[in-house]
């Protein structure tokens, strides 16, 4: 696979996001890390494209605002293609594909994806996906794979596709419960407060917390209309439901 | 190297006495198992987080001492919160022989990542397993030799509230050993937690797992270890840690932990055998109506008509047929002796030690206390509260107590000072203060409840509401108040697994009731005849009389109470039962009006907390603001008596 100069400077990009992570700004830390990938030509090309800032005598290292803005779009591509890659997709060489991904998308292709998966926060090794505009607006996608469990009405079962919070000491609590990834889990009730089932035990949470279970959208017996045959808002089945559902909640 | 020392110290005692601790995730019935191990009665509950502190005993097992240790609950070795913390220092810190696991069957699945985890500290293990019989109900099987033969560790039944056989879980210790966890981690993983181990001090203990937690970023291990062994020791492996994290991206703790329940996954696929079950059972659809907002509420009030019908009429006639048998006959006795007055005074007379000590104890309060505990021990066991609680839960949000400060408050109707204790778990400084607050203001504990509810019903049903409604406002209105004064807090988040209803076994209640009347009678007892007799002293010396005078503007002419209650207030300050029990006697014989018994009841309850619960509040808060919130209760107590005085002569007529 030849690689072009633009993806080159890709990487050194990227490379500098991850130091930026960790708060590293030698360049002899991205010497080590990019080993033969190296190239001080590149960086003097970044530097000269005015997307980074080297300290005295080349030896920091830092991301301008344009070069950051451009680093984050990468790492967001790669990112999410990576979670794309393993939740709907099944699996498969999670780098490889992702690395080539994240050169070609463009901006509304990965927002699009990032809709369609629920804005995760995290990649499935439980880096930060950098937020992009779609997940600050928190829109909603006509029909995503990934919806909060929310969004389920109470009785409804789903699989758990991903916990969406960045929030480690929460991830740990709901996975000793055995929500995580795979799980199987029940809305029992949404009222006075969440009560779930997982794995045989009843488990009360916090709204908040709930929403940040992603699960998947079940096909079959979901209440939300595939796209295909979307039913328009204005459809008197959807004003019954409404009404339904008010009369059930008010009780 | 600090780890060595205490094995040093230790080694005498570790050579006659073997530790075996009892751990396990929340509610999965350690304490039943202690208490069967060691004939002790620490106090069991279906309701997480009962045990707040560590508790051993010593027992002969296989002619060798056992220390046995009882500890709190925990979900994993790896800690983010500092209630788990003692526990895993204890393990570390004192490093027991055995280890024994108890399990919640029905949270088969769940409590496999913290056996995973143990086994992996290759200390020698026991597994119990508690609820067999509510799974199977379920169709759940469990297979018991697979599991030995997988785990290489003794593995044991035990019905939900039925006694484990003794002798058979006293063998299993004898025969524990360590387990296997065949947990493949991959290369990364595992080149990195060897070169930690190689780089920890060569003298330490559990090196592989301290390695392991280190590199999930345990924030509490670090600093335990630098206080245990210094930075200076611990510094090539910080080096060490910091350049794995570097090399390796990604989440270590999620990495490790996907490997675990990958484990777990399989270890539980090749154990559990489920089956179809002919539908839920009623103990089911009992659970789901108590969690929803209609049925909860109904039977939430069914069951308060229940112990207030049962606390009043059962408890009212066993204390006519003790008095009829017991206490009427024996004044007659002693009164028939003719006594020279002082004596007969000292006995039976309005302050006698007899009188306020003894009868006061046996013949007035036990017997409610005794109906209340069995109904209340029926409603821990059952799981109740618990389940009640998640009803509940948007409406304590309101008054600051978000989250697991509910569990807390909710066990202050059980024992203040433990419920102020188990606030350990909380975070947050601002819920920790309000929960505690809340704790020692207006709830009443479990045998002040019993027999306020029995006073108030002597004076009529509609007193009871008064009271309870004015206590319920009194904890709002606080909660409010705190709320808004008190500034910042993060939002804190509630996560809780709640277990489903179970009918309560007798015996097990009965046996808790017991024991809690035994503690009763040893404990208070001696404080009640103390008391009777400091008063009587108090009395013939004119210093009561003295008193009363001087209180006389506060006592009568603010709280609008005859000046007589005074030795209600002098022995509340002893023991609130005593007090409760003279309120009984003054309303028995007419000494207090209608709205007097109301006040009285209520200034009883609020006006101070009880020694022991300052000093939790002392223990968990700091002795200034147990002080401080003393004082401000006791202030407040007075102010809202006052208000309620009037309230109640505006409606009710003087």
């Amino acid at each position: 696979m030849g690689i072009t100069r633009n993806e080159e400077l890709d990487e050194h990009l990227e490379q500098l996001w991850y130091m930026k992570e960790q708060q590293i700004i030698t360049v002899d830390f991205m010497k080590k890390a990019l080993k033969q990938a190296f190239d001080p030509k590149i960086v003097d090309a970044l530097s000269a494209a005015g997307l980074v800032v080297l300290g005295p005598e080349a030896s920091a290292i830092r991301l301008t605002d344009t070069g950051e803005a451009r680093a984050r779009q990468l790492i967001r591509a790669h990112r999410l293609a990576e979670r794309l890659i393993t939740d709907v997709l099944g699996g498969g060489d999670l780098e490889q594909i992702a690395c080539e991904f994240e050169h070609t998308v463009s901006l509304e292709l990965v927002n699009g994806i990032c809709t369609l998966l629920g804005h995760p926060k995290e990649c499935p090794h439980g880096m930060p996906i950098p937020e992009g505009a779609c997940c600050r607006l928190a829109q909603k996608a006509e029909f995503s794979f990934i919806i909060p469990l929310t969004d389920l009405k109470p009785g409804e079962s789903a699989r758990v596709a991903y916990i969406n919070c960045r929030d480690d000491r929460q991830i740990h609590t709901l996975e000793g419960l055995c929500i995580r990834p795979g799980a199987m889990v029940k809305l029992h009730q949404d009222y006075p407060t969440h009560v779930i089932e997982c794995e045989g035990s009843s488990i009360a949470l916090d709204k908040a917390v709930v929403a940040n279970i992603s699960v998947w959208r079940n096909l079959q017996e979901s209440s939300v209309p595939m796209p295909a045959v979307a039913v328009p808002d204005k459809d008197t089945r959807g004003v019954f439901r409404k009404f339904f559902n008010y009369i059930i909640r008010k009780k | 190297m600090v780890f060595c020392a205490v094995e040093q110290e230790n080694n005498y005692s570790r050579a006659a006495v073997r530790k075996v601790a009892i751990v396990g995730l929340p509610n999965t019935g350690k304490t039943h198992v202690f208490n069967n191990l060691t004939g002790e009665h620490g106090i069991v509950a279906n309701y997480p987080g009962t045990t707040v502190e560590m508790q051993r005993s010593l027992v002969m097992i296989q002619g060798q001492r056992h220390e046995i240790i009882d500890t709190p609950s925990m979900h994993s070795l790896y800690i983010h919160s500092e209630e788990e913390v003692a526990v895993r220092s204890m393990i570390l810190v004192e490093k027991p022989d055995v280890l024994v696991q108890c399990m919640d069957a029905g949270l088969y699945r769940q409590s496999l990542l913290l056996t995973a985890e143990l086994l992996e500290l290759e200390i020698p293990m026991v597994l119990v397993l508690n609820t067999m019989d509510d799974v199977s109900r379920q169709g759940i099987q469990i297979d018991f030799q697979v599991m030995e033969k997988l785990l290489n560790v003794p593995v044991l039944a035990s019905m939900s509230l039925h006694d484990l056989g003794k002798k058979e879980l006293k063998a299993a210790i004898g025969r524990a050993k360590k387990g296997v966890v065949d947990i493949k981690y991959g290369f990364r993983i595992e080149h990195g937690i060897h070169a930690l181990t190689a780089a920890l001090p060569f003298d330490m203990e559990f090196k592989h797992k301290i390695a392991t937690l280190l590199l999930q970023k345990d924030p509490l291990l670090e600093k335990f270890l630098e206080g245990r062994m210094g930075a200076e020791t611990l510094a090539p492996a910080r080096l060490l840690l910091n350049n794995i994290r570097s090399q390796v991206q990604g989440n270590w703790r999620q990495m490790i932990n996907d490997r675990r329940n990958k484990w777990a996954d399989k270890v539980s696929a090749a154990v559990l055998r489920k089956q179809k079950t002919g539908g839920q059972g009623v103990a089911y659809h009992l659970t789901q109506a108590s969690r929803q907002p209609f049925w909860g509420i109904l039977i939430f009030l069914c069951l308060m008509a229940l112990v207030y019908l049962a606390v009043v009429y059962v408890s009212g006639a066993m204390d006519r047929m003790i008095n009829f048998l017991a206490v009427g006959p024996l004044t007659r006795f002693i009164a028939g002796f003719a006594l020279p007055p002082f004596w007969n005074d000292f006995l039976i007379g309005n302050h006698g030690v007899l009188t306020l000590g003894l009868f006061n104890a046996v013949g007035t309060v036990l017997p409610i206390l005794s109906v209340f505990f069995f109904i209340f021990g029926c409603f821990e066991d059952s799981g109740y509260i618990i389940n009640f609680t998640v009803l509940t839960k948007n409406f304590f949000k309101k008054i600051g107590v978000p989250g697991h400060a509910i569990t807390s408050l909710v066990l202050g109707f059980g024992c203040k000072t433990m419920a102020t204790l188990s606030t350990r778990g909380l975070t947050i400084r601002k819920e920790k203060f309000i929960a505690v607050f809340l704790i020692a203001f207006a709830i009443p504990c479990s045998a002040q409840l019993g027999i306020s509810m029995s006073i108030l019903a002597r004076v009529g049903l509609s007193a009871f509401f008064i009271v309870f409604s004015v206590l319920i406002l009194c904890e709002i209105g606080a909660g409010l108040f705190l709320n808004t004064i008190i500034k910042g807090g993060e939002e804190s988040w509630f996560i809780q697994a709640v277990p489903p209803l179970r009918f309560p076994g007798m015996k097990a209640v009965a046996r808790k009731t017991y024991h809690r009347m035994t503690d009763f009678l040893k404990e208070a007892l001696p404080i009640f005849l103390l008391s009777a007799l400091g008063l009587f002293v108090a009395e013939k010396a004119g210093l009561l009389g003295v008193a009363k005078q001087a209180l006389t503007p506060i006592i009568v002419d603010w709280m609008g109470l005859p000046k007589d209650i005074l030795d209600v207030f002098l022995l509340a300050l002893a023991r609130r039962e005593a007090a409760a029990g003279l309120i009984l006697k003054m309303v028995d014989t007419g000494a207090l009006t209608y709205i007097q018994s109301i006040i009285a009841v209520v200034v009883t309850t609020i006006s101070f907390p009880c020694v022991a619960n300052v000093m939790a509040i002392g223990r968990e808060m700091g002795w200034k603001t147990a002080v401080m919130m003393t004082a401000l209760i006791f202030v407040s107590s007075f102010f809202l008596v006052a208000g309620l005085r009037w309230i109640l002569v505006i409606c009710l007529g003087p």
